[in-house]
This record gives structure tokens, sequence and C-alpha cells, in this order.
């Protein structure tokens, strides 16, 4: 029987999210069965170029390694672009859900929960094994492995957080989407993804900490690629900064709710 | 009150008007700069809605465009919450708004029946029982696995309401009477809907037919202006309303002259 009158509202949010979740990945897909692995390419493409262009300046900032420099190129990357892919992508979604929200009692919230959830499967599922790979080669400390899924963890929750934000302001701002290109922008540009952090001069060095990206990226970092102990308390700090970011969105999120019917 | 399995106290709701707004931070934030900015401004929509319906019944809602009669329905489904007032339904709400809504074009038709199912209410797993008959009903056995947008709009209007009505609903909304596919479908639809009619099934069903109304329900709710302006047997509501409307262009005739 459609109609779920025993259901619990989690059980039928859970159902609403799994469903929409599968079906953003097998649009994106189109039942290609490598498809997750495509969201490795981009990270390794750009890593090619950057190590092409800059390895000759900043190796010696990495023990002269020019496998350092590439694998902290990469690691950054997979994390920026996992959050860029998500919020730009949720950021429509309360909109684009518009019609079924008019149409069926749903939710708002499980369209933009969906969209970062099909991002975190393609993560978890094609770029997590990478950075596991890469930790056993390089920091050589099982320890670490354990550690891994906690800045992971970090940027997922950061993501949300802004997805239900972007979300809830597109529904009455269309012309968010050229805003928030420029916010990214200034986010990847404002964390050491391709250059080293010693380059920064050292005033500037303290705003780096404004960019909640910037504590996942360095934990990662110190995760897969030292061998000394990481860091916890950076850890802590991405997980805390992740936390602060999706309670506001959240309230942003849930505040504004039940106006999106009438604007969406 | 026992039996009744909606009920509206007092509700009235405001909505924003969309049409006149304007979507956009920049001009909004320079208007505010400018000191031009206008405040948006909300209109009721419903207003005072006392009503209570009873399982089983058949109620049928009446009135002119813009009187509030999808609004009304939204409002009972849960869709809009009103701004005042308290609205109670108990059981398993369907509801048949145009058909199809859910479908993403690019899946094929087994994965839409398991989309639309679930944004229905249905688990997935129970909709995984339900592809064959669903198929079976739409007619649409051998297309299965072709994607949804190569269908035609009468077989994707098949589909959609072979998916909504696999149920056993509680409370059945209908957006005007449906007129899905051919002739032979369309007897189909009628008989399953009539089915729903037998059993102990309530219904509550929009409609600019008002023989259909006369007919087929018990009662009539005529909305005016978002109020109710009369609630009572069908025969007499629908009469009400027409000679509403005669009087009406009567005067419009009278003022002409």
């Amino acid at each position: 029987m459609v109609g779920n009158p025993s259901g619990t509202v989690g059980t039928r949010f859970y159902e609403l999210v799994a469903i929409l979740t599968w079906r953003n990945l097998k649009v994106r897909y189109r039942g290609s069965v490598l498809g997750i692995y495509w969201s490795l390419l981009n990270p390794i493409i750009m890593t090619a170029v950057y190590s092409a262009i800059f390895n000759a300046t900043f190796a010696r900032y990495y023990q002269g390694s020019a496998l350092r420099y590439a694998l902290a190129v990469f690691i950054g990357l997979v994390a920026v672009n996992f959050f860029s892919a998500a919020t730009a992508q949720a950021l429509p979604s309360v909109v684009s859900g518009g019609m079924l929200l008019n149409k069926i009692k749903l939710p708002p919230a499980i369209f933009p929960v969906s969209m970062v959830a099909a991002h975190t499967f393609q993560l978890v599922a094609g770029n997590l094994p990478a950075l596991a790979v890469i930790t056993i080669l390089i920091a050589r400390n099982p320890y670490h492995l354990l550690l891994l899924p906690l800045p992971i963890a970090a940027v997922i929750i950061l993501s949300m957080g802004v997805a239900f934000f972007v979300s809830s302001l597109y529904v009455f701002f269309r012309d968010i989407p050229y805003l928030y290109e420029l916010v990214t922008f200034l986010l990847w540009l404002t964390v050491p993804i391709f250059y080293p952090v010693a380059i920064v001069p050292e005033q500037i060095r303290a705003f780096l900490w404004l960019n909640p990206l910037y504590p996942v990226i360095q934990s990662l970092r110190q995760i897969a690629l030292d061998r000394a102990t990481p860091d916890l308390r950076l850890i802590g700090i991405a997980l805390l900064e992740a936390l602060i970011v999706l309670a506001l969105g959240w309230l942003v999120f849930a505040a504004n709710r039940r106006k999106f019917m009438d604007f969406v | 009150m026992p039996g009744a399995v909606v009920a509206l106290q007092d509700v009235s709701l405001l909505r924003w008007m969309k049409d006149e707004y304007a979507y956009d931070l920049k001009n909004q934030v320079f208007s505010i700069l400018e000191g031009r900015h206008q405040k948006q401004t909300r209109k009721l929509v419903l207003a005072d809605i006392n009503v209570e319906i009873q399982r089983g019944e058949k109620v049928g809602l009446i009135g002119a465009n813009g009187a509030g009669k999808s609004t009304l329905l939204k409002t009972i489904c849960g869709i809009l919450h009103p701004t005042s007032g308290q609205v109670t339904a108990t059981g398993n709400i369907v509801p048949l708004l145009e058909l199809g809504a859910g479908f993403d074009p690019e899946l094929p038709v087994i994965e839409n029946i398991l989309l639309y199912g679930v944004l229905l209410g249905s688990s997935r797993k129970a909709m995984l029982e339900k592809v064959t008959s669903v198929l079976q009903f739409a007619e649409l056995q051998d297309y299965g696995s072709v994607p949804v947008k190569v269908l035609s709009s009468g077989m994707a209007g098949r589909l959609g309401f072979a998916i909504a009505t696999d149920v056993e609903p509680d409370i059945l909304i209908l957006d005007e009477v449906l007129s899905i596919g051919d002739e032979h479908f369309k007897q189909k639809c009628r008989r399953r809907i009539d089915q729903f009619w037998q059993d102990h099934v309530t219904v509550i069903v929009v409609s600019h037919e008002l023989e259909f109304i006369r007919q087929s329900c018990d009662r009539a709710i005529w909305l005016d202006g978002g109020r109710v302006a009369f609630d009572g047997p069908a025969r007499e509501a629908t009469s009400r309303y027409v000679s509403s409307i005669e009087r009406e262009a009567l005067e419009t005739i009278a003022r002409l002259r």
C-alpha cells in the first residue's frame, strides 16, 4: 500500500533521501559502471597541471619531493572539489524540487540533503580509497587510517551546512549563483591547495583560518603524508567549525522552510 | 468529533504574492540603498474556513478560478500551512494532482515507478512488489526499461495514474476530473475511481464540471474569494453557485446599459 501511516517521520525522511540520492547518482552516471571513478579524473589532471607548472618552485617546501608536492595538491583538490561540486549542485535543488513540493507533502530538506549525499557516496567510494592508499604508502601508519574519516566527515558536514544555506537563499534570490561562484573561487584561492602555506605572509596567515576548509585540508595532509602523529586539535577545529556552519545553515533553512512554498 | 477525518478550524492563509516579487538580490540591495524599496505584501487567500469532513464522505469543491479551491486542497494535504487556525487530517492522503509531476524523464519506467511511489509515501521495498501490477494496469509491460521521455504524454499519464491509484487511500484528493488517454483507458480509470467511491474512502474533488459534482458528491463546498459561501448538499450548492454567476452576469449587463 502506498502511504506509510505506520512509518515514523524518520524512516519516511530516510526513504525519500535514499531514493533521491539514488536518482541523482543514476542521472549523473547514466548506467556507466566506471562512473564514480570519473570523480578521480578531475583532481588527477589538475594535479598533473599544477605539478608541471609549480613543482620547480614549490617542491623545496615539500622536502624537495615532487611526489609529496603532487600528493599534497591532490589531497587539497579532492576536498575542495567535493565541497564546491556538492554545494553548487545543492544550490538550485529546492527550487527544482518546487513542482514536487507543490503537489506532494514533502520535507524540503530532502533536496539539498540528497544532493550532498550523492556527492558523499562518490567521495567515499571513489576518492577515499585513493586517500587510504596514499596514507598506507606515505604515512605508513595504520593508526592514521582510523583518523582519515574525521576530516572527511568534517568536509561533508561543512558542505551540508552551506548547502542548506545557499539552497534556501536561491529560493528568494535567483542571482545567487553568480555571487556564489565568486565565493567558492575565494574559498578555493584562500586555502593552500597548490601553494605552500609557508609562502603566505605571516600577518595574512591568520586569516586563512577564517576559511573552514583550511583545517580540513591541513589535517588531511598531516594524516596522509606525515609520519608524525597528526595534530588532533586541528581535526577537532575542523569538526567544530563544520558543525557550527551546519547549525547556522540549518537555522536559515528551517526558519524559511514554510515560506519556500510561496516562492518556488 | 468522532468520524471526522478532516477538520479545519478557523483556517486563514496569507500568501506572499510571487508575481510582484523580483527574485533579485542585487536589485533589492540597490532599491533599499536608494530608499525605493517596496515592502512585500501578503494576500489573504483563505479566510476563516471551518469545515469538517466525515469518513467516507464525497465532497466537491466549487467556485470561480482563484477562489482558493486548489489552495484549500493543498492545505488539507499539509503542503501549505495555515497562517492561523488548525488543520487536522487523519489517515493516508493520496493526491491525484496533475499526474506525472514526480517523473524523471531520463530514468527508465520501472525506476520511475519506484521513485514516484516513494515520493507518494510508499517504501521502496513495497514498490518493488508492485512494479508488475502497475505496468499491467498502465498497459506498459513492454516499456519497463525505456526512459520515460520516450513515452507519449498519454502513456506517461497512464503510468502516473496507475502508480498513484495502486493504493488504498483513506482520503483521495482529485484536482479536476481525470481525462487520460483514449476512451478505453478513461473507462478503466473511471472504474478504479468508482471503486474508491463505493469503498469507505473519503474523496475531495475540485471540479468545474458541476454536473459531475451534482451526480457524484453528497456534499459540495462553494468557495468565493477564499471564504466558504455555502456548504451543504451538492445539488443546493451547485444551484446557488450557478444563480450567483447568473446574477453577476445580469448586473454586469445592467451596468453596461
